[in-house]
């Protein structure tokens, strides 16, 4: 009973933070572009609030450099449970055009942190994070939220 | 004491560490910690040919890509002396002012997260969506564009993408008054960002501020006054203002846009008919070409061996925006949060700062750090 | 007060009410222009295989060209496939696909005219850095001075070079300067598979022959090149471009054959597990072992794990000089008795 309470409060009060681990903003702009009016993330129940220690779910933007290699566990330790990271844009899945001769980074970022979900594109289109988020977001958030208990 | 702040904090969009040093809530000197995203964007562009090249210089920075390929294809077309078609140069005007809209609500949106007034955000950024869709709509990509080539443009475009932007610039102009209007004349944000974060302009030449940061305080410079596409066909004016605080920073963007509106009527109104694309062949030689970007002054070196690029070196605007700021701004702000706000109103981009490795004398490489090289 | 009254007054209209049942997304929200440039469709049937889109692309992940499985109906179709967790969505391999109709599409992006190709000339000479002996002879040869060394390396200054080929004559060491034809690749492609083909059919003709071969002997045959230089000659018409080419491949071609003799085997299935491409497999109707030629790799771990050295494996050269005659020598592989000797 008091868990389908929880599951039900869970999907439908999620905060966000937007972690940049080196990418070129332009995944960046494109969530600052759903807090916009027209998208309004904040109807499903979604806030950004960009501090990692009250956030359930962790956007992973950016191919992870040097520096970000020990800070990205950090800063999901600080995280607390349950939580998800969904990664987004092309750089922390494969590195994108930054993994090759002469690149500094460390891509893909599922091997600092464990990543749930992830959106293809350089960057995506807004619509295309909302559907993924919502897609996977608040049952992935339930569900994790189970297994921890 | 100091306070460091970053580089995931609530106030800031990406990853960067500001170090306030506080006397009670005052903050009396600041210091920017840069590193966080150097990818080594120059050293992997080093032996491509251009036309992957280009697309690399436009994942310098997400906000201003659109100047980057820009700056970029110019650069070789001044390697091997030719110059794009005038039809070319007038889309490259139209897409240029319309990425320039967007960057400067988008700053001017953080610039108001960062004073927590979340009216005028939301405004900003439903103004700046109607941007995106004209950009969207012309090039088939609303952030990484893919628009120049080397002697040219990608696409042609018409009538059926003329009237759609024309009619989007027209309701970014409608709703751009009266959010003009709350800023520039309501009392709370006015106390809130005049004579706070001033530099004058002493200090700004001698921070090297560059683009509306520089503006703001009195360098009334722009370089689409030499460029020679505005130079032969376009008719513009410079904004710029005295008083060099937040609130002269913001406005001097606000105040941009309009200009950038007329120059794109004036772009689709006369603009020329013939190719838009010329063929180019790729000598060996040197450039240096510069251009406005949004935030300031972007500067492209490059050195091509035959039809590879042999050295590039990419100056971006946001380095000595940024280090002026947390020489000259930050400096006797009356509050930790003016601060925040303060280097928000210089309208950072961390994605364009970090590209350069110093190695110091001992062989270690290090990032640059504050004032430049140390 | 009055600001009150203008709440209540909002209320009692039940704007709100409409506004909150006929709730819906804008339309633009999920709509895509025209113009918009989503991950690029492949059609499969018109791809060539010329690997144009993976060279082009600027991201180093993002297309593979893969092939399928070849059956009963013909080869395997080859075609790019695109990840994507890598495309960068720019559209530049749609405009490099040479295919009409495109096999690549993306957005309206297609705009390829023959005056923006990459390639500007015929012929190419590039050193190669592993066989170059930095003799310079080359350097002093160059009518032109286009040949310099740059970071201790020799470079041909492309847009100097005239293509005379005198370093080639020059280069005491074969195959340290190449000449490389930068048209139709495609012809030269099958011109190459079309030899290799010919040759590959002769030796394995031959199965007696290396069954018979014991160690340290050669075999050697003489194989005449016209049997193949009249369909050569339908592919690239220069006949003196295709021998060339011919000749290029041949002489750096180095085949190595796998086989083994059926009745010996003691069908212990070692080898099934070892191969990295799953080509060996057991058929238990004819309880024999079955190697899928096509997908062999010729990489040898099967000959090495094989325990009764029932598999036997050849390394067979070609030389193809002026006289129009392929020399043959085929000679069994010391790779087991080595690792032995350690």
């Amino acid at each position: 009973m008091l868990d389908s309470i929880k599951d039900v409060v869970r999907k439908s009060s999620i905060h966000v933070c937007i972690v940049n681990c080196g990418g070129c903003n332009g995944c960046d702009v494109e969530c600052v572009a759903l807090l916009s009016p027209r998208y309004d993330l904040e109807q499903y129940g979604i806030y950004v609030h960009n501090n990692p220690r009250e956030a359930d779910v962790l956007l992973l933007t950016g191919a992870v450099t040097e520096q970000w290699r020990e800070n990205l566990k950090r800063v999901y330790d600080k995280a607390p449970e349950p939580k998800i990271v969904v990664s987004i844009g092309n750089c922390p899945i494969s590195g994108d055009v930054f993994n090759q001769e002469g690149g500094h980074v460390y891509a893909p970022a599922s091997d600092f942190v464990p990543v749930d979900a992830a959106v293809p594109g350089c960057p995506p289109r807004p619509s295309e994070i909302l559907e993924a988020i919502l897609a996977v977001g608040p049952q992935a958030i339930a569900d994790r939220g189970r297994e921890k208990k | 004491m100091i306070l460091p702040i970053g580089p995931i904090h609530p106030a800031l969009k990406e990853p960067i560490r500001l170090k306030l040093q506080t006397e009670g809530e005052r903050v009396v000197k600041a210091e920017i910690e840069y590193g966080y995203v150097h990818r080594g964007i120059e050293k992997i562009i080093e032996g491509q040919t251009w036309q992957r090249g280009i697309y690399l210089s436009e994942r310098v920075c997400g906000i201003c890509s659109y100047e980057h390929t820009q700056t970029f294809a110019e650069t070789i077309e001044n390697i091997c002396g030719v110059q794009a078609p005038p039809r070319a140069q007038f889309l490259r005007v139209i897409t240029n002012e319309l990425d320039r809209i967007q960057s400067h609500l988008l700053g001017n949106s953080t610039f108001f997260k960062s004073m927590d007034h979340e009216t005028l955000f939301m405004k900003v950024l439903e103004l700046r969506e109607y941007a995106m869709d004209a950009i969207e709509l012309l090039t088939g990509n609303r952030v990484n564009m893919g628009w120049n080539v080397v002697g040219g443009v990608r696409m042609d475009a018409d009538e059926r993408h003329f009237k759609p932007i024309l009619e989007n610039i027209k309701k970014i102009e409608e709703g751009f008054e009266r959010t003009r209007e709350i800023y520039a004349e309501g009392p709370a944000l006015g106390l809130r960002s005049k004579g706070v974060g001033v530099m004058t302009k002493k200090e700004a030449i001698r921070g090297r501020a560059v683009g509306p940061i520089g503006r703001g305080s009195g360098i009334k410079y722009d370089y689409r006054e030499d460029h020679y596409t505005y130079k032969d066909y376009f008719d513009f004016k410079t904004i710029w203002r005295k008083e060099g605080d937040n609130y002269a920073r913001t406005l001097n963007r606000f105040d941009e846009i309009p200009e950038s509106i007329s120059l794109i009527r004036q772009a689709i109104d006369n603009i020329p008919k013939g190719d838009i694309r010329v063929p180019v062949e790729i000598k060996s030689g040197y450039a240096q070409w510069r251009n406005e970007a949004p935030r300031g002054e972007v500067t492209y070196t490059i050195e091509t061996n035959g039809n590879l690029i042999k050295h590039i070196s990419i100056r971006t605007p946001s380095i000595p925006n940024m280090d002026s700021c947390a020489k000259y701004m930050i400096r006797d702000v009356p509050t930790v949060s003016d601060a925040v706000s303060t280097y928000a109103s210089c309208d950072p981009c961390v994605a364009c700062a970090e590209r350069i490795a110093v190695t110091n004398e001992h062989g270690k490489t290090y990032l640059t750090d504050i004032g430049g090289v140390k | 007060m009055s600001s009150l009254m203008w709440y209540i007054y909002d209320f009692a209209r039940k704007a709100w009410t409409d506004a909150f049942t006929n709730a819906k997304s804008l339309p633009e929200l999920a709509e895509k222009p025209i113009r918009f440039r989503d991950f690029p469709k492949v059609n499969k049937e018109y791809c060539i295989g010329c690997g144009a889109c993976t060279v082009s692309c600027p991201s180093p992940n993002a297309i593979k060209i893969v092939r399928e499985k070849d059956d009963e109906s013909g080869e395997g179709l080859t075609y790019p496939v695109i990840t994507p967790g890598a495309c960068i969505r720019c559209g530049f391999c749609a405009e490099v696909c040479p295919t009409d109709p495109k096999t690549l599409e993306c957005g309206e992006n297609h705009l390829i005219q023959p005056e923006f190709n990459i390639i500007p000339s015929k012929k190419q000479y590039i050193v190669d850095d592993y066989l170059c002996i930095k003799c310079k002879k080359c350097m002093k040869k160059c009518p032109v001075g286009a040949i310099s060394l740059v970071n201790d390396k020799l470079h041909v200054d492309q847009l100097n070079c005239i293509a005379c080929g005198e370093c080639i004559d020059v280069c005491p060491v074969n195959g340290a300067m190449k000449e490389v034809f930068v048209e139709n690749f495609n012809g030269q492609k099958d011109l190459i598979l079309l030899a290799v083909n010919y040759i590959e059919d002769f030796v394995n003709s031959k199965e007696e022959d290396l069954r018979a071969l014991e160690k340290d002997s050669l075999l050697q045959y003489d194989l005449p090149l016209d049997d193949i230089m009249d369909e050569a000659l339908k592919i690239i018409p220069d006949e003196e471009v295709s021998f060339q080419i011919i000749s290029n491949a041949i002489n750096r071609l180095k085949i190595r054959i796998i086989d083994w003799d059926k009745d010996n085997c003691k069908k212990c299935q070692l080898c099934i597990p070892d191969c990295p491409t799953g080509c060996i497999s057991f058929d238990e109707n004819a309880d024999t072992i079955v190697r899928d030629k096509d997908r062999c790799l010729r990489c040898s771990i099967c000959y090495q794990t094989c325990p009764f050295s029932v598999i036997k494996y050849f390394i067979a050269k070609f030389s193809l000089a002026d006289d129009r005659i392929i020399h043959v020598t085929v000679k069994a592989s010391n790779l087991n008795e080595e690792i032995l000797m350690e």
